[in-house]
C-alpha cells in the first residue's frame, strides 16, 4: 500500500453500451502509430500491431486488452524487471531491458501480451501500456477518449467501480451482478461490465482471486533458507564423513603399520 | 589397427548422419538470426515456449543431475566406490548445460541480453532464479570438469589450485543443481489457468527434483554402454547395477508422491479418461516410470548388461516425455492452438544432441574421462573375458539392441501420433459471435459525436469547408474505422483540421460515384463555404 498517494487509474468498459464503432481501435491504433492489421476491425485479433480490439461475441461487442494487474503475472516473472507497475495503474515494458524469454507471454492468465515473432534480431514484446504518457499528462487514455457512446470511461479505479456498482443497483436486470477486474487475480485496472456471462464473452471466468505471483514467492521466498540449511548440512556431512575416514586411516596405520603398503586403502584419483 | 576396420562401417553411416543434421541445423542458424522466430518456429503469442525450452532447456539442465548426484555422493558423503563414476557424471553435466546455453541462443529473442538478469534484479521471477542458476553452475561445472583438461597441461599450477577449491565448488554445484532443477518445475506454477491438471501441481518443484535424480543415474548406464560401443571404454559394470537400483527407489518415490498427489487434488481419474493428456500421461507414466522401475527390482534384469541398458534407456525416454508433456502436451488444450515444432526446430535441437554426442566423444577421445587402469585393461584384452561384454560384441546380440530400441521408438512414435488424432479433436472452437444482430439501442442512446470541425483552408480554397460528423455518419451502424485512422486522425491537438490542398483524403469517397466529386465539373460550393448543418 505505498501506492496510496497516488490514485490509482482504471478503465470501465461495459459491453451494453458499445457499439462497435472501432473508435477505440483506430484511437490506440493512431495513439501508438500501429500499422493496419486486417480488413475488418471487428475479426482483428490481439498482435504486435494491435493492442485492443473489438469482437463480437455472443451478440455483444467486447473489448479485449491488457488488464493491467494490480499485481501483475507478467511483472512478476520478468527476470529483468522489462515490465514495471506504476503506481497509477499502466503496466508498460521497456525494451531495451528485455532479453525475449517471453515467459510473460507464457505466464500472463489473460494471454494479452504479444510478441514480434518476425524480427530476428530486436523483437519487442507489444502491449496496451494504458496511455502512460497521457496519464501522465493528465489526460484521458485514447481510447476512452474517443469512445462516442462512453463504452469505455477512465477515471479513478475505487470511483469507476463505485459507479460500475451503481449501474448495477440503479438497473435492476440490465446486468449480470459482477463487476469483472475487481476481485480477479488480485484485481485489475480494466474493469467489465456485462449482461450476458462473462464466458460467453471470453473472459475466463475461473481465475483464482490471488494473485498469481504469490503461488512462485511460495516457494521462491524459501530459497534462501533452503540455501544456507543445505550448504551448513552438506559441509557438515563432509567434514564427519572424511573425518570417519581419517580415524579408520589412523587406526589401520596405528595397528599395522608393516602391512600397509600390501594394502593400500584407495586409489589416486 | 583391425580394430578401426572393424569400427569404420557403422562410424561412416552415422557420420553421414550428423552431418546431415549439423547442415540442417546451420541452415536454421541462418534462418533463425535473418528471419527471426516466426520463420524458424511454429510458436505464437498462444504458444510462446516450445520445444528448445521443453526438450534443449528441461531436458539439458536435467542431464547435470547425473552430475551432482554423484559428486555429492563420492565428495560429500565420501562413498568412495562411485569415484570412477565422477568424471563422466561431471562431463555430462557440463556439456548439458553448455548446450542448454546453446539452446537458449536460439530461443532467446535477443540473445545478446543473456547477462542482463546478473545486473537487472527482480528476485520475485523464477526465470531470474533460473538465469542466475545456469550462469553459475556452468562456471561452478566447468570448474569441477576442468581438471581434465589441466592436467594434460605442462603447467600444474591451475591444477593444484582448482583440486584444492573441489570441495566448495562440489557443494555450491549441489546446491545450485537443486535450486536449478526444482526451479524449473516452479517455472510453470504461474499457469495455473494453462496446464492440464495431470501435470500442474504445487509440488512440480519437488516432481522435477526427484525425477531429475533418477534420470542422473539412468544416464550414466546409458553414456557407460555408449563409451563401450564406440570406445571400447566402460566403468565397472557393479557399480552401474547399483546404480540401477538407485535410480529404482528414486522413481518408486517419485512415482509415489505424484500419484498420492494427484489423488489428494482428485484428478487420477482423469488419467484414464478418454483424453489425448490422459492417453500421454498413461504413456509416460507406464513406459517411463513403471516399466523401468520394475525391470530394475528384478535381480536378473538388474544384473544383466542388457536389461540395465534397456531400463536405463526408457528412464531417460520416459523423463524426456514428462518435461515435453508439462512443456507442450499439458498447455496444448488451453492455448486454443495445436503446437507441434517445424522441422527447423528440430532440426536445432537435433543438431544440439548430436554436437553433444560428438563433444562426449571427444573427451572420451582425448581426457581422461573414465578411469585410466580400465582402460589399460582393456586395451590388454582382460575385461573383455567379461561374459556381457563377449555378448556385447556378437552381431546378434547388437542387432536385438537396435530392434529393442526401435520399438521403444516406434511406441513413443504411436503415442505421438495420436497427437494427429487429436488434432481434429474439436476443442476450443472460437468462441461464438452470435447469429442475430448486436442490440445497440442502449449504446446508440448515449451516441455523441465531435461537433464540427473546420478545414483550415489553403491559398486556393474556394471557401470554408466545415465537417459534419452527424452528415458523415451512419447512425444506424456508425463504424469509425471508414475514415479513422487511416485518413484522418482521431486524437487532433488543435480543434480544426490541417489543410488537404488536393482533398486527397475527402476523395477518398467524394469521387462523384461514391459521393459528390471533388473536380471542378462538380459543384465545389457542395462544401465548401455553405454552412454545415
Amino acid at each position: 500500500m505505498d501506492t496510496q498517494t497516488v490514485t490509482k487509474k482504471a478503465l470501465l468498459f461495459d459491453s451494453t453500451l458499445c457499439i462497435g464503432c472501432g473508435a477505440c481501435y483506430d484511437g490506440c491504433k493512431e495513439r501508438n502509430k500501429l500499422p493496419k492489421s486486417s480488413a475488418n476491425f471487428l475479426r482483428d485479433n490481439l498482435s504486435a500491431d494491435t493492442f485492443t480490439v473489438v469482437n463480437r461475441r455472443n451478440n455483444r461487442y467486447v473489448r479485449r486488452m491488457c488488464m493491467h494487474c494490480n499485481e501483475p503475472t507478467c511483472v512478476s516473472v520478468c527476470p529483468v524487471g522489462a515490465l514495471v507497475k506504476s503506481p497509477e495503474g499502466p503496466v508498460s515494458y521497456e525494451a531495451s531491458k528485455c532479453m525475449g524469454c517471453r515467459y510473460c507471454v507464457q505466464a500472463c492468465p489473460f494471454s494479452v501480451p504479444q510478441y514480434e515473432w518476425d524480427d530476428p534480431i530486436t523483437p519487442r514484446v507489444r502491449k496496451c501500456d494504458l496511455c502512460r504518457d497521457r496519464i501522465a499528462a493528465g489526460l484521458a487514455t485514447a481510447c476512452a477518449t474517443v469512445c462516442p457512446t462512453g463504452a469505455t470511461k477512465f477515471g479513478n479505479r475505487d470511483e469507476l467501480i463505485a459507479e460500475a456498482e451503481s449501474r448495477i443497483r440503479n438497473n435492476p436486470g440490465r446486468y449480470v451482478n459482477h463487476v469483472y477486474g475487481v476481485a480477479e487475480v488480485g484485481g485489475t485496472s480494466v474493469l467489465l461490465l456485462s449482461d450476458v456471462p462473462f464466458e460467453t464473452l471470453g473472459y475466463k471466468t475461473d481465475l483464482l482471486e490471488q494473485p498469481l505471483p504469490h503461488l512462485t514467492w511460495n516457494v521462491l521466498h524459501k530459497l534462501p533458507t533452503v540455501v544456507s540449511i543445505g550448504g551448513v548440512l552438506m559441509s557438515g556431512i563432509w567434514w564427519i564423513t572424511k573425518r570417519r575416514e581419517d580415524v579408520k586411516k589412523a587406526e589401520l596405520e596405528a595397528n599395522s603399520p608393516e602391512r600397509e603398503a600390501n594394502s593400500p586403502k584407495k586409489g589416486t584419483e | 589397427m583391425s580394430k578401426l576396420g572393424l569400427r569404420l562401417p557403422r562410424i561412416t553411416f552415422w557420420r553421414v548422419i550428423l552431418v546431415a543434421i549439423l547442415a540442417a541445423g546451420l541452415y536454421t542458424t541462418f534462418l533463425r538470426f535473418t528471419k527471426g522466430l516466426g520463420a524458424t518456429t511454429n510458436l505464437s503469442a498462444q504458444f510462446p515456449w516450445g520445444i528448445w525450452i521443453g526438450f534443449d532447456v528441461l531436458c539439458g539442465v536435467a542431464l547435470a543431475a547425473g552430475g551432482f548426484t554423484i559428486s555429492a555422493v563420492v565428495y560429500i558423503f565420501h562413498i568412495e566406490k562411485y569415484r570412477p563414476i565422477v568424471r563422466p557424471a561431471i562431463l555430462t553435466a557440463f556439456l548439458g548445460y553448455s548446450l542448454v546455453v546453446v539452446g537458449l541462443m536460439f530461443d532467446l529473442g535477443r540473445p545478446y541480453n543473456i547477462w542482463h538478469p546478473l545486473i537487472m534484479w527482480n528476485p520475485h521471477s523464477v526465470m531470474f532464479e533460473v538465469g542466475w542458476c545456469v550462469t553459475l553452475y556452468t562456471t561452478v561445472l566447468m570448474l569441477e570438469f576442468s581438471p581434465l583438461v589441466l592436467e594434460k597441461l605442462p603447467w600444474q599450477r591451475p591444477y593444484k589450485i582448482v583440486k584444492s577449491i573441489t570441495i566448495p565448488l562440489v557443494i555450491l554445484g549441489v546446491l545450485l543443481s537443486t535450486m536449478h532443477q526444482s526451479s524449473l518445475g516452479t517455472l510453470y506454477l504461474i499457469v495455473p489457468h494453462k496446464l492440464h491438471p495431470l501435470w500442474y501441481s504445487p509440488l512440480l518443484p519437488v516432481f522435477f527434483f526427484t525425477s531429475a535424480i533418477a534420470l542422473g543415474c539412468a544416464m550414466t548406464i546409458f553414456e557407460s554402454y555408449l563409451s563401450l560401443r564406440a570406445f571400447r571404454k566402460h566403468l565397472d559394470f557393479h557399480l552401474l547395477t547399483k546404480l540401477g537400483g538407485v535410480a529404482a527407489v528414486t522413481l518408486s518415490v517419485y512415482f509415489a508422491i505424484r500419484i498420492t498427489d494427484m489423488q489428494s487434488r482428485g484428478v487420477l481419474s482423469m488419467a484414464f479418461g478418454p483424453t489425448y493428456e490422459g492417453r500421454m500421461f498413461l504413456a509416460e507414466m507406464l513406459l517411463g516410470v513403471i516399466a523401468p522401475v520394475i525391470m530394475l527390482f528384478i535381480p536378473r534384469i538388474r544384473n544383466n548388461q542388457f536389461g540395465l541398458f534397456m531400463a536405463a534407456l526408457m528412464v531417460v525416454l520416459g523423463f524426456v516425455m514428462n518435461r515435453i508433456n508439462v512443456a507442450i502436451t499439458g498447455l496444448d488444450r488451453s492455448s486454443g492452438v495445436h503446437y507441434f515444432p517445424s522441422w527447423t526446430e528440430l532440426a536445432v535441437t537435433g543438431s544440439i544432441v548430436a554436437a553433444g554426442f560428438v563433444m562426449f566423444g571427444l573427451a572420451v577421445k582425448y581426457l581422461n574421462v573414465f578411469p585410466p587402469e580400465d582402460m589399460k585393461d582393456i586395451a590388454q584384452g582382460k575385461r573383455a573375458e567379461l561374459p556381457a561384454l563377449v555378448a556385447f560384441k556378437q552381431p546378434l546380440w547388437s542387432a536385438t539392441t537396435l530392434a529393442l530400441v526401435m520399438t521403444m521408438i516406434f511406441m513413443l512414435a504411436s503415442v505421438a501420433l495420436s497427437y494427429d488424432g487429436i488434432r481434429r479433436r474439436p476443442v476450443h472452437t472460437p468462441l461464438p459471435e452470435g447469429s442475430g444482430t448486436v442490440d445497440v439501442s442502449k449504446g446508440l442512446a448515449n451516441l455523441k459525436m465531435p461537433g464540427d470541425l473546420a478545414i483550415k483552408m489553403g491559398k486556393t480554397s474556394p471557401g470554408l469547408c466545415m465537417f459534419s460528423h452527424a452528415r458523415h455518419v451512419d447512425k444506424k451502424n456508425p463504424n469509425c474505422n471508414t475514415c479513422h485512422s487511416g485518413l484522418f486522425r482521431m486524437l487532433p491537438t488543435t480543434p480544426d483540421i490541417t489543410a488537404d490542398r488536393k482533398m486527397r483524403n475527402c476523395g477518398q469517397c467524394h469521387d462523384g460515384v461514391k459521393a459528390v466529386g471533388i473536380l471542378q465539373k462538380d459543384r465545389c460550393d457542395s462544401c465548401h463555404a455553405r454552412k454545415a448543418s
